[in-house]
């Protein structure tokens, strides 16, 4: 503590822009971390304490996926002598359009017998019970009750009137009690409103179905046994889980965008590493004679590492906690970004009002900066504490390389490439391919020190070119202080190939899906019933899609049901579609499988077809026998058939509607793909559609482009959130760039010192900045592309294997790297306005007596 | 023997009758007499909440069969909000009744599971247990002595479900008149509170069959009344079984 006091705080407060610099890399990566912990969580958390709120005293719950569960099932649960009581429900949500009030979850339950299950806390300033009139409320559809929080929010009162869309168009609905604030009513953010089960049944379109039934055990009834007995006498294909079970469900579908998120947090964080590795070693080398006279007096190896690594660990307490402090306070609109993400890619709403804060994550990722900013000071210190005193005093040699120390480098560069090489063979198992990846960075890492110098030396000759003494002087400078050169370069390498990797990945997968959809996306209409097109809070009966065969113009309508279902324990899309009939109008990609025979055979319900992401994940061949859980018992198909579809990040399969009707006791329909006859305008046919049926049909109807459209909104959307964390990345490497600029004006002073006193203008000593800030950026950019292009390999290779299974095409990003170097060179150049600004503006007298 | 002596030698024998009864006997007896083949009235409800606030129902009731082995539909006729919503109550004699509801406005018919069968009716005072008729052979009985209700004569009796007779109730007490058997109060409690009781009245002899057309629940924990008032009262119409099925539920829409 004393030495911290004496030595540190005098050495932090001379150079405090550098000292804050240090921690800026900490503090951006740690804000990162924080920022993205925190909204996922709170996107989860916002969910499961809906489900919570939602589930009152429900133990246990019966859901069949999105296909629902069929009325007569809760019969049987009802009859199980380990049950007390089960409840069925429905979930929705709604736009109700009232200003700025965001969707309102209906839940929709059997009054008459759901205050088993949960508390109605109903609100009446006579202190009376209950909605005003029980059986009014049930004997009349248009029944609601409203928590006292959105009633009041909304000006509304027993006997208002709310509207919104419903399957038979749009209604006006009746408010008939009001819940009091909190428990239940506190769900969703208090937008929350209760109706009816078998109206709701007519308003969303269920039919004869439920979302859930939800059970309460008779007293004495382990979870465990009653979990067992409801599974045994309903069998696999439903799902008899505790509430807790959907917030699992939920994660798993966050858990692609938890996982890009947080390695690309862990990633700023490390480039921040090198920043403070970079510190540390120049701070090493200016303090040299300190070390030396420390050590000369009596100061043990060990002192002198502590002190460096406790320099580095308050500098990384100070980084992460302002870090932490920064992430909270971005976190909440990146709250709102992840909800309405969720939303638009998985059709499930959220109204996550509330930043979550994890305080044991908080303190980890304090602790996770701390430890990062002291393992990068380690090989610093170490370094310190080797200084032999005489040694210390000495100047000049330093700053090379030593022969010895780069030999080794280069050996283990060698062998980290050799062994990176030995693994590309062997990426069918994961364990070989994932170190073979981790191997390839440690080899770039290593040889980014050699390349560095070597790329200097190259640049040396056009620098020169371009403006001889400035140029000249630039590359010496790199040349010179191999060190500091080589560790911003490195930070730099990383960022920008982590920008060109997921560049790579991000032009393969706009140019996959761009081909699926004008292969597969091709009706002149979709129609569904809501604006979200994941969502599947709304169905249309049976029967509809003859309507729509008799509007004028129109050819042919292909209807479809597409629920989520749980096979093998993933959330996987099926499609219940007429297959001969969308087989006739769209060219699937056949991957394996017979082109014409296949959908005979899955028509015939003989077989059933899946997509490849999906046959890539589950490793599925051709001829292989699927097994699906249904309510009815299990559905057995062989693979006739592998099809290029994107339809589902985790997955497609494709059945016959009627197959899946059966099966599935569900005979609803989400959306409907219409083509019109040869000549007929879409925008005409929309028009006549809304006319003739939208009046008493709930629908949305998206021409071709407008779908795709919405799709490229979506995909840009997801790949948004990446690409900010590489803004932010690349901000951490130029804090680099900064950094060594400075400590190289700092360095250089008596040099700078004496080429002004010799007549250079203040002009040139800019200019030998600026170009030195150039340089690094090339250098880095040079590194960062190469790794980049090797990192992008990985990157689509774990994507195709282990992430959504979607096979992408090795793309460099040319476009990506057209605008990364215009930018990078600029933002070098912005770099090195306020460190040759320094330079120029210093006192000559000043810089002619330092040493 | 005089007529006096005669007089008195019945009036005896009736006496040493009702010495003789037990509980379980004076129950048979109430129910006995209270038989018939089929029952319809119309019936005006007025439910009184806690803060003074009074709605009021109508509907007409139809039952065949009598106690424990009945069939009932009840059909709302007022107001206009809930006219056609029914409700349908097959009773059973060794288990707890089967009941459907019937929404007309929705085309729905829902079947109230035997869990819920504690919940109110309809926000009335009556639960949906309470529409239930006891068969007598569900319950064991305990005479507790003799107590006059509105000035009557009545037998107090204490009855308890037995195994397997699912009641929210864990005890009733219940007032039989002397002179014509009519319960006059049912007293329910669940576990030692007394959580609501039915007081009868207006008891009229219709076709021989001594009924109270006045029914009067109080949910003693709510502070709130439910009268049912029958008019129009007629015993053994002539009623089809098939009219007391979900299907005929339907039909009537």
């Amino acid at each position: 503590m004393i030495l911290l006091r004496l030595i540190t705080w005098p050495y932090v407060r001379k150079h405090l822009l550098r000292s804050v610099l240090t921690t800026a890399g900490i503090v951006l990566g740690v804000a990162l971390l924080v920022g993205m912990h925190s909204a996922n969580q709170s996107v989860l958390g916002g969910f499961n304490q809906t489900v919570d709120r939602i589930a009152g005293k429900t133990q246990l719950q019966v859901s069949a996926g999105d296909s629902g569960v069929a009325e007569e099932v809760l019969e049987r649960v009802q009859s199980l002598s380990q049950v007390r009581a089960a409840a069925p429900d429905i979930e929705a949500s709604v736009d109700t359009n009232l200003k700025d009030q965001g969707k309102l979850l209906i839940l929709a339950v059997d009054m008459t017998g759901d205050r088993s299950l949960r508390d109605y806390d109903l609100d009446n300033g006579d202190n009376d019970d209950v909605i005003d009139d029980p059986l009014i409320f049930l004997a009349q559809p248009d029944s609601l009750i409203v928590t006292r929080e959105f009633a009041d929010r909304n000006g509304l009162r027993t006997g208002g009137k709310i509207a919104f869309s419903t399957m038979e168009g749009q209604r006006q609905f009746t408010i008939r009690g009001i819940l009091k604030a909190g428990g239940m009513a506190s769900a969703f953010g208090g937008n929350l409103a209760i109706m009816d089960i078998y109206a709701a049944q007519s308003v969303f379109g269920r039919g004869r179905h439920f979302d859930r039934i939800d059970i309460g055990l008779r007293d004495g009834v382990p979870l465990g046994e009653g979990t067992a007995a409801i599974q045994k006498a309903l069998g696999p294909g439903f799902t008899v889980e505790p509430p807790s079970g959907r917030g699992r469900q939920f994660e798993s579908l966050l858990a692609i965008y938890t996982l890009v998120t947080g390695v690309s947090s862990f990633f700023a964080l490390f480039i921040g590493m090198f920043i403070i590795y970079n510190s540390f070693s120049i701070a090493v080398t200016q303090r040299r004679s300190e070390i030396g006279i420390l050590r000369a007096l009596g100061a043990t190896r060990a002192q002198i590492r502590t002190l460096f690594l406790a320099e580095s660990a308050v500098a990384g307490l100070i980084g992460s906690a302002v870090g932490a402090a920064a992430g909270l306070a971005f976190a909440r609109s990146l709250t709102q970004v992840t909800s309405n993400l969720m939303d638009q890619l998985f059709g499930v709403p959220n109204n996550a009002s509330e930043v979550l804060i994890d305080p044991q994550f908080l303190l980890m990722a304090i602790a996770v900066g701390v430890g990062m900013s002291m393992i990068a000071a380690f090989i610093p210190a170490r370094n310190a504490a080797r200084v032999e005193p005489i040694q210390a005093l000495q100047k000049g040699r330093y700053q090379v390389l030593g022969a010895g120390e780069n030999r080794v480098r280069r050996v283990a560069a060698l062998a980290a490439t050799i062994a990176a090489l030995v693994c590309l063979p062997l990426g069918g198992n994961r364990t070989m391919f994932y170190l073979g990846c981790l191997l390839t960075l440690l080899a770039g890492l290593l040889l980014a020190p050699t390349l560095s110098l070597a790329l200097a030396r190259l640049l040396r000759h056009p620098l020169k070119w371009i403006r001889p003494i400035e140029g000249a002087l630039a590359a010496d400078s790199l040349i010179q202080a191999p060190r500091r050169t080589s560790a911003t370069a490195a930070a730099l390498m990383l960022s920008l190939a982590l920008v060109v990797a997921q560049g790579g990945v991000a032009r393969a997968s706009i140019d996959s899906i761009t081909q699926w959809m004008n292969a597969v996306m091709n009706p002149d209409l979709i129609i569904t019933q809501s604006a979200t097109l994941a969502s599947r809070d709304f169905r249309f009966p049976p029967g509809v899609d003859e309507e729509l065969r008799k509007v004028p113009g129109v050819d042919e309508v292909v209807p479809a049901r597409t629920p989520r279902i749980q096979f093998r324990g993933q959330p996987v899309m099926l499609v219940g579609i007429d297959l001969l009939r969308d087989a006739g109008r769209v060219h699937h990609r056949v991957i394996a499988g017979d082109p014409v025979a296949m959908w005979r055979l899955a028509a015939e319900e003989k077989g059933l077809i899946v997509a490849d992401n999906l046959a890539n994940l589950q490793k599925i061949s051709l001829g292989d026998l699927l097994e699906i859980p249904t309510p009815t018992g299990p559905l057995r198909l062989p693979v006739v058939g592998i099809i290029q579809d994107l339809s589902n990040q985790l997955g497609t399969i494709f059945i016959e509607r009627k197959t899946y009707a059966r099966y599935f006791q569900d005979d609803t329909i989400d959306v409907f793909r219409v083509y019109l006859k040869p000549g007929v305008s879409p925008e005409e046919t929309r028009r006549l559609i809304n006319t003739t049926l939208g009046d008493r049909r709930r629908m949305f109807i998206m021409l071709n482009h407008e779908v795709k459209d919405y799709v490229m909104k979506a995909v840009n959307a997801w790949l948004g959130m990446s690409y900010i964390q590489v803004i932010v990345a690349m901000f951490v490497a130029l804090l680099g760039i900064v950094n060594t600029l400075t400590v190289s004006i700092s360095d250089r002073r008596r040099e700078l010192g004496v080429l002004r006193a010799v007549g250079g203008l203040r002009a040139q000593i800019r200019g030998t900045v600026w170009m030195e800030a150039v340089a690094i950026g090339i250098i880095g950019l040079v590194l960062g592309i190469v790794v980049g292009m090797i990192i992008l390999y990985y990157e689509i290779q774990a994507i195709a294997h282990d992430f959504s299974g979607i096979p992408l095409a090795y793309q460099f990003p040319v476009g990506i790297v057209g605008i990364l170097v215009p930018l990078i060179l600029g933002a070098a150049l912005v770099s090195a306005i306020w460190p040759a600004e320094t330079a120029v503006r210093s006192s000559l007298v000043e810089a002619l007596e330092y040493e | 023997m005089s007529s006096m002596g005669i007089l008195a030698c019945v009036g005896l024998a009736l006496t040493a009758t009702a010495l003789a009864q037990g509980p379980r006997e004076i129950i048979a007896e109430a129910q006995r007499r209270g038989r018939s083949n089929s029952q319809h009235y119309e019936g005006m409800l007025e439910v009184t909440g806690a803060g003074g606030k009074v709605t009021t129902k109508s509907w007409q009731s139809f039952r065949l069969g009598s106690y424990g082995n009945s069939k009932a539909i009840i059909r709302f006729t007022a107001p206009a909000e809930v006219k056609g919503v029914a409700l349908l109550v097959i009773n059973h004699p060794d288990r707890s009744s089967d009941q459907w509801m019937w929404t007309p406005a929705i085309g729905r018919d829902r079947r109230i599971a035997l869990q819920d069968r504690s919940t109110r009716f309809f926000g009335t005072d009556f639960s949906f247990e309470d529409l239930e008729e006891r068969d007598v052979d569900q319950f064991d009985y305990r005479l507790t002595g003799e107590e006059p209700i509105d000035g009557a004569p009545c037998w107090r009796i204490e009855t308890r479900p037995r195994q397997g007779k699912v009641s929210q109730y864990t005890l009733s007490r219940v007032w039989i008149r002397k002179d014509n058997y009519v319960p006059a109060q049912y007293d329910n409690y669940i576990k030692e509170q007394l959580v609501r009781r039915l007081h009868q009245t207006d008891i009229r002899n219709v076709q021989g069959i001594w009924t109270a057309c006045v029914l009067e629940m109080t949910d003693l924990r709510r502070n709130s009344r439910t009268v049912l008032r029958t008019q129009k009262l007629e015993y053994n119409l002539p009623m089809k079984d098939d009219d007391f099925t979900v299907q005929a539920l339907r039909r009537e829409q």
